[in-house]
This record gives structure tokens, sequence and C-alpha cells, in this order.
């Protein structure tokens, strides 16, 4: 037998991918504005890095014959008050607006980074203890501390930095502990912790470089910050000594002979303002980059998908007994130069009180099938072909006000994750009694009355209580069962079971699956229910319909699935659930003299 | 009671032999925190269990019923509230806040998300070189060298050493973490719902993987699961946890024979069955269970 399966696995691309630092600095590239900012900070590096190559003047020569002037040609953006060339002033002050700005970010970093790790990865009283310090600490004025630092340092570059470093690192361990807070539940510690690792180990080589994207994000923002700052401390003349030229001290200077001329202002306010604006803009392209990680953006593709629907063919005969009938289905993949089909059906009924299985592996398109019976495809997803009728109606092109009347009336569904679909800020009760007055008309009260049976009927004991709790009150094969009861308010003719159990251990999806069988009896409504698991169609479909890479490969009724499979597929499919007897080797010895 | 059978089977182990892990009277209470402590109820209550060298024991029940919290106590990842824990005749609860160096070596963890268990930052290759380099591999090469052995070992193309995690399917991130925790060389591998996460072929890939490894290098594995069919293929004895206790410990022929707790049975009514035969019976087996339990009939622990 086995020479005649085919073993068919999808390819998985051979091809390396760039590492996730790789591909954030990708996106980044992407992004006009981040780019914009980025060539203006390499403006300012340049500056900074060749100032006494661009410079047309020393900064500090000074020239009693020509001071205070406006734009000249020998000057360009004038004189000081000490006939010093601005233009020079200016672009040596980008050295310094650097150098204070990198360098206190990295001091804050210094403290910062190290204590928040800690604080956040130990927890308990360091964290209680660690972060009430903090927070002291940061309600200091930050200018108090700089003028502290200075007063004690005196005035120059490196009490600057200090200064502005101590007002920063307490933001940064702020900041650092919160999100190893979040780094420190995940497994991969745990596995860190399991093989040995030490804490410093942990904490710098594990948790660290899974945070570096916030802080570098925080970190830029920062630096623009810092700048202002030692602009503030030099216009207040505090800062660094007038002979270093600071675009601050240019600014102080400006201010007082703004009489005389008026135009010195706008050189050091320029430059100020563009740089730490770029220095946002970049922070915030960094943090789109990262976000971005997983979102994917969708283009509706409306029209193009009618236009290629207009060649629908002649449908098939409508057959009174079923609620949902599928004839000649394509779905198509619209992208912007292609169209891929990713689901062809030629026939699937499901009729009343009867449980059909789609039963595939992931990435067999049993899902998007799900989608389209449900009027839910995603935007670039679109029936190119075929029909979908339920209760009888032709669905296919169906308008999505007229969807929205069968969804929750005609047809219900259930998915796999039930928190994700049952809303975490509304209390259970609020759900229930929204959905059943959307259908009928009750009263508030007598609603409220039905939401108990039902949640009672669905097996939540203690029903009338349990209404006014929140889903994540609820355990997740609690939960399930209130989205069923959800499901059920409408008493659906069709209930689409999307790997409703899947997500549940075994003793609990046996409580569910019974109770979708007990309902089936009772209401008499056609499931659909999508699984990978042939056990589960074992248990509960009276049929069921086998996809592989989108496209039906057998359906058939469930006795003749297991015992007389068809498709070659079919066969692999339950060979899997076969196990390969364990090796004698493997066993104890001593087991045999237990069992006897 | 009705741990009487489990426990003959237990004195029939422990005839000969003394176990490698020694589980007694273990108990878990979460800890409390906020100005109002009230006092919670325990995870776990009076676990006892001995794991043998190169025996697998199975660990089942539903989730909330503690399984987990076992495993995670004897990784030292919570501190138990009561009970000891002996490994190869060393009292591992009295160690302290650190763990020696040793046991993280002998006992190895494989989680039940591959995905999260991996380092997303890392190639890799670094779990199990990180491992590696706190365990005295001081050399470069070598630690390279015995990485690309765990991967030739669990299966794996040397090719993959480099990639990311998101880079590799679910089988084979669950692959390196096999790797990571055989390049110890373990001599317990607590394996916490080890295939949960992973679809019907690939689990049933990765428990031969387990087995064939388990043959080769003899360790031995505490194997937590919810699903009693796939723990019955790998286990010499399971043990049955329900609200935080073993309800029953048998060897596994004898507990799938012969099961005492009413729990157990339906625990095995629960998993979904090869053949679509008799599920109808099943169905009536399940549904009495049900009712006499929410009748109050079944005795709760």
């Amino acid at each position: 037998m086995s020479d005649t399966v085919t073993i068919r696995t999808r390819p998985r691309g051979p091809e390396q991918l760039p590492s996730p630092t790789a591909r954030t600095v990708k996106r980044l590239l992407r992004q006009p504005i981040t780019m914009i900012a980025v060539l203006w900070l390499l403006v300012v590096l340049v500056c900074a890095v060749t100032a006494p190559l661009l410079a047309p003047f020393d900064p500090n020569d000074n020239d009693f014959t020509a001071v205070l002037q406006g734009p000249s040609a020998e000057h360009l953006l004038g004189t000081d008050e000490n006939g010093r060339d601005v233009l020079s002033r200016i672009i040596f002050g980008a050295r310094i607006a650097l150098l204070v700005g990198v360098g206190s970010v990295i001091i804050a970093a210094l403290i910062g980074i190290p204590l928040g790790l800690l604080l956040g990865f130990r927890g308990g009283w360091y964290d209680r203890i660690g972060t009430r310090f903090i927070d002291i600490f940061d309600a200091l004025p930050g200018m108090l501390v700089a003028f502290a630092v200075i007063a004690i340092l005196g005035r120059g570059m490196l009490p600057i930095m200090l200064a502005i470093g101590l007002i920063f690192c307490m933001n940064i361990a702020r900041m650092t502990r919160a999100v190893t807070l979040a780094e420190r539940g995940k497994i991969y510690v745990d596995a860190g912790r399991v093989s040995g690792l030490r804490e410093v180990s942990l904490l710098f080589r594990q948790v660290l470089p899974n945070i570096t994207g916030p802080l570098i994000v925080q970190g830029a923002i920062l630096v623009g910050s810092a700048i202002t700052i030692e602009a503030a401390l030099s216009f207040l003349s505090i800062g660094l000594e007038s002979t270093t030229p600071s675009w601050g001290g240019l600014l102080g200077v400006a201010v007082t002979k703004m009489a005389v001329q008026p135009f010195m202002i706008f050189p050091p306010g320029i430059a100020i303002v563009l740089t730490v604006l770029a220095f946002n803009m970049l922070a915030d392209g960094v943090s789109q980059a990262l976000g971005s990680q997983r979102r994917r953006r969708l283009r509706r593709t409306d029209r193009a998908a009618a236009r290629a629907a207009g060649a629908v063919g002649a449908a098939a005969a409508p057959d009174a007994d079923a609620v949902l009938q599928v004839d000649d289905l394509t779905v198509t993949l619209f992208s912007e130069d292609k169209r891929v089909p990713l689901v062809t059906l030629d026939h699937l009924t499901v009729g009343r009180g009867e449980v059909v299985g789609v039963i595939g592996e992931s990435g067999s398109g049993k899902s998007t099938f799900a989608r389209a019976v449900l009027g839910l495809l995603a935007p670039n997803l679109h029936i190119t072909g075929g029909t979908i009728r339920i209760d009888g109606k032709d669905m296919t092109h169906a308008p999505p006000s007229q969807w929205r009347k069968l969804r929750g009336g005609t047809i219900a569904a259930v998915f796999q994750d039930p928190m994700a679909s049952l809303s975490p800020v509304h209390t259970v009760g609020a759900q229930l009694v929204d959905t059943l007055r959307a259908h009928r008309r009750l009263s508030r009260r007598a609603a409220r009355v039905e939401a108990a049976a039902l949640l009672e009927r669905v097996g939540v004991r203690g029903a009338a209580k349990r209404l006014d709790e929140y889903p994540h009150q609820f355990s997740g094969g609690m939960a399930q069962r209130v989205a069923i009861a959800i499901a059920l308010a409408s008493e659906p003719a069709l209930l689409v079971a999307d790997e409703a159990t899947s997500a549940l251990d075994v003793t609990t999806q046996a409580q569910v699956l019974d109770l979708l069988l007990d309902l089936r009896d009772e209401y008499g409504m056609g499931i659909l229910l999508i699984t990978h698991d042939m056990g589960v169609v074992a248990e509960v479909c009276d049929r069921a319909a086998v996809v592989y890479s989108g496209s039906l490969v057998e359906l058939t009724d469930v006795k003749s699935l297991f015992d007389a499979p068809q498709d070659p597929y079919t066969v692999e499919l339950l060979a899997a659930r076969e196990r390969r007897p364990r090796t004698i080797e493997a066993r104890v010895p001593a087991s045999e003299e237990v069992t006897s | 009671m009705t741990i009487a059978p489990s426990m003959a089977a237990e004195v029939a182990y422990a005839s000969d032999r003394s176990p490698l892990l020694e589980v007694r009277d273990l108990s878990v209470v979460y800890d409390q925190t906020g100005l109002f402590r009230r006092k919670k109820p325990p995870v776990i209550e009076d676990v006892s269990f001995d794991v043998f060298e190169g025996e697998t024991l199975g660990l089942v029940g539903e989730s909330g019923s503690g399984k987990s919290t076992t495993g995670r106590a004897i990784l030292r990842l919570l501190e138990p509230s009561q009970g000891t824990i002996r490994f190869d005749g060393a009292e591992v609860t009295a160690f302290g806040r650190r763990t020696p160096l040793s046991y993280r070596r002998e006992v190895q963890a494989v989680f039940q998300d591959p995905t999260l268990s991996l380092n997303p930052r890392q190639p890799v290759s670094m779990a199990v070189t990180e491992a590696l380099r706190r365990h005295g591999v001081r050399d470069r090469a070598t630690r390279r060298r015995r990485a690309e052995e765990a991967f030739d070992q669990v299966g794996l193309a040397r090719a993959f050493l480099g990639r990311y995690p998101a880079e590799l399917s679910g089988g084979q991130q669950q692959r390196v973490a096999i790797a990571r925790a055989l390049a110890l060389r373990p001599r317990l591998v607590v394996c916490d719902e080890a295939l949960s996460a992973l679809d019907l072929t690939t689990q049933n890939q990765i428990i031969n993987l387990l087995c064939d490894l388990q043959t080769e290098f003899g360790m031995s594995y505490l194997f937590i699961g919810h699903n009693l069919e796939i723990v019955k293929h790998i286990s010499d004895r399971i043990a049955v946890m329900r609200m935080g206790r073993i309800v029953e410990l048998a060897p596994a022929e004898q507990l799938f024979a012969d099961p005492q707790h009413p729990y157990t049975k339906r625990l095995l009514g629960a998993t979904p069955a090869d053949h679509p035969d008799g599920r109808d019976e099943r169905r009536a087996v399940r549904k009495a269970y049900a009712q006499a339990h929410a009748d109050g009939v079944i005795p709760q622990p």
C-alpha cells in the first residue's frame, strides 16, 4: 500500500531571510519622511566632523570692526557681538549639539538600562523599592538637577553631559523596567534558566536584544531633548563658556541684541528646531518600522474582482434540503500584478441537522472556504466563480448589508480563539442580551432571562450569576461555551465551527463537541466543521470533505472515509494518526515485572 | 483509597533500585501580592511520584490540573511551598536561591510553544552554544561542533544553525529546543506539553525522535500532556492529575486496560478515536459521566 502513497509536501522557501534587525532597517529605508530626517542628521554630522574644513572662519576669530552684521557676501549669516562669523559658529555648534546630545544619552543609558533590567527582571522587593526610588528621583525638576550638578562641577562640556544624563537616566530606567517586565514572562527566559545561564547573561544576552527596539526609539527622542536642554542652559549662560560655539549660547546672545540685529536669532533657532525635529521623526520611523513587523496592508480589489466575476457560468439547481450549497466555487487572491486561485470547490452541501467536516492541514484553504461561506473574505480575496447558497438563497455576490442580515441570523460562527471573538470590555451578559435583542423583539429583562437560560443550556453552571462577569473570568472551555451560546442566540440554520475546539485540551474538546451534537439534535441546525484533526471528524461528522492545497480531493460519508479512503492524500492523513510502535530497547526492563 | 493500585506499582519499582527523581508531598501555593492577602487554594497538593533512570513517566490532566506547575517546580522555575524533590539523592528543595550547575546540566526541559521558547533575536544555534558556554565549553569551535552534532541528532540540517526562529516551522523549532536540551547530556528531560502546539504529523515525528534519543542516550523523561493517547505512546507509567492531585498512577498498559479512577475513565473517553465505529456509545458514556459528575456522584478529590 505504501508505494501508492505519494507524499506531497509544500516546498518551503530555501532562501535564507535576513536577520530581524536587517529587516527593520530595510523597512526604515522605505519611509520617505524618516529618510529626510536622516538626511538632515547626516548634514549635521558632516558639519560636526569636518567643521574646521567647512567653516569659512575660525569660530573664535574676533573682528571688532564688523560686529552684529546682517548677512553679507563675506559673512553669509552675519556676525555676532564680537564680530565672529555666525555661519562658522553654527557649523562648529553642530559638534557641540551632537556631542552633548549623544553623550548625555549614553550616560543615561549606562545608568538607566542596567537598573531597569535588574528591577524589571528580579521583580518583588527589588522592584517595589527601586521603582519608588526612581519615582522620587524623577519627580525632581530636571533643570534643578542640572543647576546642582553645574554648581558643584562648574561649567563645561562634561558637567553638562553628566547633568543631562542624570535627568534622563531615570526615564530610561523606568522604560527599560516596563519592557523587561513584559519580556521576563516569556518562555525563552525560562529556557535560558533551565540551561543554567547566569542572571547577567540572561539580562544582557537574552532579554536586552529583545528590548533594544523601544530603547532606540526612546534614545532618539532623548537626544533631541538633550540638545534642547543644552541650548536652554547655554541660553541662560550657565551652560558652556561663551568661547565654545554652541547653538543655545548663540541664541542667548541673539535675544539680548534683538533690537540691534534681529536676524541673528534665526540661524541657531532653525538649526535647533530642525535637528530636534529630525531626531523625533527618526524615533517615530523606527517605532513604526518595529511595529509593522506583522502588519501588512491589504488593498481592496473590488473593481477588478467584479470585472473578473462577470464571467460566472450558469449555476446548478438549488437543493431544497440544503442549508448550505456550494457549486464550482473559486476564491481568488488579487495581488498587484497577479491573480492566484486559492480555493476551488466543485460541490458541497450541508443538510439540515447534518454535520459536515472540512479537513485539511494548515494552509490548505479550509479557513478561506469557511470565511467565504460567512461572507467574511479578506478585502483582497474574491469569489470569481460558482455559487454559494445559504438556506436556498444565492449569496455569491450579495452586498455586505445582506450578509450582515444573514450572519447571526440564518448563519452563525464559532472560531478557534473564544477570547478573540468576545469583547473584553463588555460583560458576557451584555453581549448575549445585545445579540438576542438584535434578532428578536425582547425587552431587556426578558432578554436577560433568555440569556441566562442559553448559558445554562451550553453548560455554564450558575449562569444567572455569571452574566455579569467579563470574558477573561472564564476558562478557555467556558469562554468557548459562551461563544457558542452567542452563536445560538439567533437560532441559526447553519453553524460554521472553524477549528472551534483546536485550542482546547482533549477533555474540554470532547465536552464542547458533545455540546455541539446535543444542540444539533435539539435545534436541527446544520454544522460545517472545519478541523485539522481526523479524530474530531471520526467522532462527530456525518460526512467529510478532504481539502488539499485549495481543492477538494474527497467528499464522502465518514464511515467510507475511514474504511475505504479513495484519495492518496486521505490515506496519508489517516496514516498520520497511526504511531510507530515504540522500540523495545527504550523500555525499562523492570516494567515487565510490574505489568505481570 | 483510589491510589492503592498505583502504590503497588510504586513498590514494585522501588524494590530493586533507587529512583532518579523522587517527588514527595509536593505542594505549591502561588504567592499572594497586594495589601489584603487572602488564602488561595494550593495549585498542587501532596503530589508524590518517582522517575527511574531511563524511564518515561507521563503526567496527564486537563488544563488547570497542576501538571505544568509540577514540572516547573522540578525545573526550579518556581518555589514549592511544601514537600521535597530529590534528584539522584540530592535534595533539590534544599538548594536555596542558587541552583547548582550540575543540576542545571542534568535536568533539561522542552516547552510547549517552540516559537516562544527560542529567543527571537538570536540565530537558533545560540540556543545550544550559549548553554554549552555556561557549562564550561570554553572553545568556540568546540561549541560549534557540539551544536552541529546536536542538530544532527535531532535530524536538522546544519544549514539551519544560522537561521532565526521565525524562519523555521513549528516542528523544526521544537527540534532546536530538543537539541538545546540534548547538547548538555541530561539525565532527566521535563517535556512540558512538548507536542501540544504541533500538528499531527509533526507530533508523530517528534514523539519518534524523543523515543529514539531515549534509546540512544538512556535519559528519563517526565512527559507532561493533556492527551492520554499521545502520552501513552511514549510513557512506561502514567500519573493522572486532577485539581492539583494525582488521582491514579499505573503502568501505561494497565492504566488503559483497567483504569481505576472514574476521572481516568473520563479522560480515556475524551481522546477522539481513530475510527467512527462506536462513537454513539462513546458519546453516551461521556454524557453519563458528565451527568454523574454534575449530580455529584463522582467524588471530587
